[in-house]
């Protein structure tokens, strides 16, 4: 059984169709890419996904569990973690109380082991993504770069079995994307499932095996990377049509 | 034996008080509080009157506190906060004058009421936010003013006295005791809920939930991608709220005898600011420091004693200068200093003005440490801890 199943999920925004009929699977241990051009809705599949919009129809199922009509708090703590496209810190709180925000979630809170307590679990989560002599800057001092890994700290701090990146590259220059390709891998290795938006097409491909392509809120194509970047379609829609 | 535990106690007392300024300077301000009846009471003229401003500010800082922490810390802008502080009196005086009660247990009985309209009103407050909220929250106590005139199909007026209120409850203390012994332990008592009061929403906000209201505070939607139930930390911070607000409005209605109308338009009339009192802790929190759960405190009192102490300039210069001010005249002139040098307070330090004193008093600790560090040829803190 797939870990994540999406089917036939659609979303309009007045006129607009978002998201359209739009099925994919995740299976467990896999890292998933989603591409596509600005607009195609990727963002807004994350978004459906993890509950922060209520799709016009369709269903998604999280561990066999229909998980569509649930609050975003609630899909959290059944599993599946989130970052934003555009860093979300909160922004009065020092780097540490960020992330002990997550700890106390029930599944955070749940899941601190024996005799360790939310700001133990919090300085742990900060040393993994190598922010902890940060830890007492308010994050309204952070640099970007350490924005979205303190982001990723919030996310993973919540135990989850899914997680969802939103464009995690984006804004890093070259150490901050190496570093970032590393602690994905290492993330894998431990047997986390990623789903990743990303643009950055090439530190994309490094880390995926299956991408899944969107166009205009609809799948257009599937596969792995070679098969997706040899696919007339997406050729079409990245490079426009030959003359 | 007990000079160990003596020892022990002044070691610990000597670095987690004596050694941090800003604690040092909570507690001087403390003795002093303590000390004001002595001052006072028989050695000045209207000594009485001066021990009534005094419990007044002490009410006026435990309701603006509970304010801040919805406010400050959690985020949920209420413009309606007197409707917890007029609930706390009401429930008060109606349980001592319809079903007798005595004192004590009116005075305990408001709270449970006040977090329950808490609740009552959390629930429906909880689809709106920023001005939409503050809105809502400001028609609240206006509903309660209404309900309070309606005489049929049920006579709510003859339980809430409309315009009148609900008049002549027991003082906390009667028998046996001169009007200034009372007022004294009236002192003591407001003092002592102060303290507890703010001690307690102060640890709250340094704890995790409080780490969780600020988070709402920054970003609803990211503390619910954190795995937060928003919605019941808001409601959590409601009931938090009003449970002091309400403790300090059943205390003021024993220290009036009575509770009216004004408790909740007025939220407790400190002479200073004649204006609506769920506008007056906005004013005092926001003078004093919002979210710092201390700076409501020092608001509240230099709001309450401020224009005393300029009255009694004007009064001296006048005389000295033979301006021969009516008394009129002379509060005429203190409101208007004193209003445009709040105004001023605010502009200049829109921190507020604890909240700019404590971080002064800790860029002192702070470069001592690090000087400190240095002879040790450490490496100085590199961030500060802002909560």
């Amino acid at each position: 059984m797939p870990l994540l199943e999406v089917e036939k999920l659609t979303k309009r925004f007045g006129g607009l169709t978002a998201v359209n009929n739009v099925s994919f699977d995740v299976d467990e241990g896999e890292i998933v890419g989603l591409i596509g051009p600005n607009g195609a809705g990727k963002t807004t599949l994350f978004n459906l996904i993890t509950g922060f919009l209520e799709p016009d129809s369709g269903t998604v199922k999280f561990k066999g569990e229909d998980i569509t009509k649930l609050e975003p708090h609630q899909i959290v703590n059944k599993g599946i973690a989130r970052t934003f496209q555009v860093v979300r810190p909160f922004r009065h709180l020092p780097a540490i109380a960020n992330i002990i925000v997550s700890c106390v979630s029930p599944r955070g809170a749940r899941k601190l082991e024996w005799l360790k307590s939310p700001a133990r679990k919090a300085l742990d989560m900060l040393e993994l993504v190598g922010l902890s002599e940060m830890m007492f800057e308010p994050a309204e001092n952070l640099a970007h770069g350490d924005l979205k890994r303190l982001e990723m700290a919030k996310a993973l701090a919540t135990e989850p079995d899914l997680l969802l990146l939103d464009e995690p590259f984006s804004g890093l220059n070259p150490i901050e994307t190496d570093y970032l390709t590393k602690s994905i891998q290492r993330l894998h290795l431990d047997g986390y499932t990623m789903v990743i938006v990303e643009h950055k097409l090439h530190e994309l491909m490094k880390l995926v095996r299956r991408v899944v392509v969107l166009h205009y809120g609809e799948k257009i194509a599937e596969g792995s990377p070679k098969e997706v970047s040899q696919d007339k379609k997406v050729i079409e829609v990245y490079m426009g049509r030959g003359i | 034996m007990v000079t160990r535990y003596l020892r022990r106690f002044y070691t610990s007392f000597a670095t987690y008080i004596l050694d941090i300024p800003p604690r040092l300077l909570a507690l001087l301000l403390f003795l002093l509080a303590l000390s004001v009846p002595l001052l006072l009471a028989g050695n000045v003229k209207g000594g009485d009157y001066y021990l009534r401003i005094f419990i007044l500010a002490n009410v006026n800082a435990l309701f603006a506190a509970s304010w801040d922490i919805l406010v400050g810390r959690a985020g949920q802008i209420s413009l309606g906060h007197a409707l917890f502080f007029g609930i706390g009196a009401y429930s008060s005086a109606i349980f001592a004058t319809s079903f007798g009660l005595p004192p004590w247990i009116t005075l305990a009985l408001s709270v449970p009421f006040g977090v329950l309209v808490a609740f009552l009103v959390g629930f429906p407050s909880m689809r709106v936010r920023g001005p939409y909220l503050a809105l809502v929250s400001l028609a609240f106590p206006l509903i309660l003013i209404r309900l309070s005139w309606l005489e049929s199909p049920i006579n709510i007026k003859a339980v809430m006295g409309g315009d009148f209120g609900v008049q002549g409850i027991p003082k906390l203390i009667s028998n046996g005791y001169t009007p200034l012994q009372v007022r004294i332990f009236e002192y003591y008592f407001s003092l002592l809920l102060l303290c507890v009061g703010s001690i307690v929403l102060y640890k709250i906000a340094r704890s995790k939930t409080g780490i969780v209201f600020v988070s709402i505070l920054d970003d609803e939607l990211a503390s619910k991608a954190s795995g937060i139930n928003t919605t019941k930390y808001k409601l959590l911070a409601f009931a938090i709220s009003a449970f002091f607000a309400s403790l300090a409005g059943g205390f003021y209605a024993h220290f009036m005898t009575g509770a009216d109308l004004s408790t909740l338009l007025f939220g407790g009339p400190s002479k200073g600011l004649i204006v609506p009192g769920s506008f007056t802790v906005v004013i005092m929190t926001i003078f004093g420091g919002i979210g710092t759960i201390y700076g409501p405190i020092v608001g509240a009192y230099i709001l309450s004693l401020l224009p005393l102490l300029l009255y009694k300039i004007i009064d001296v210069l006048s005389s000295l200068a033979n301006l021969g001010l009516s008394i009129a005249d002379i509060w005429n002139w203190t409101f208007l200093i004193y209003i445009v040098s709040v105004v001023g307070f605010v502009v200049a330090w829109q921190k507020g003005i604890a909240a700019y004193v404590v971080e002064k008093l800790d860029e002192l600790t702070e470069t001592e440490e690090i000087r400190k560090d240095r002879r040790k040829g450490k490496k100085g803190k590199k961030g500060k801890k802002r909560i």
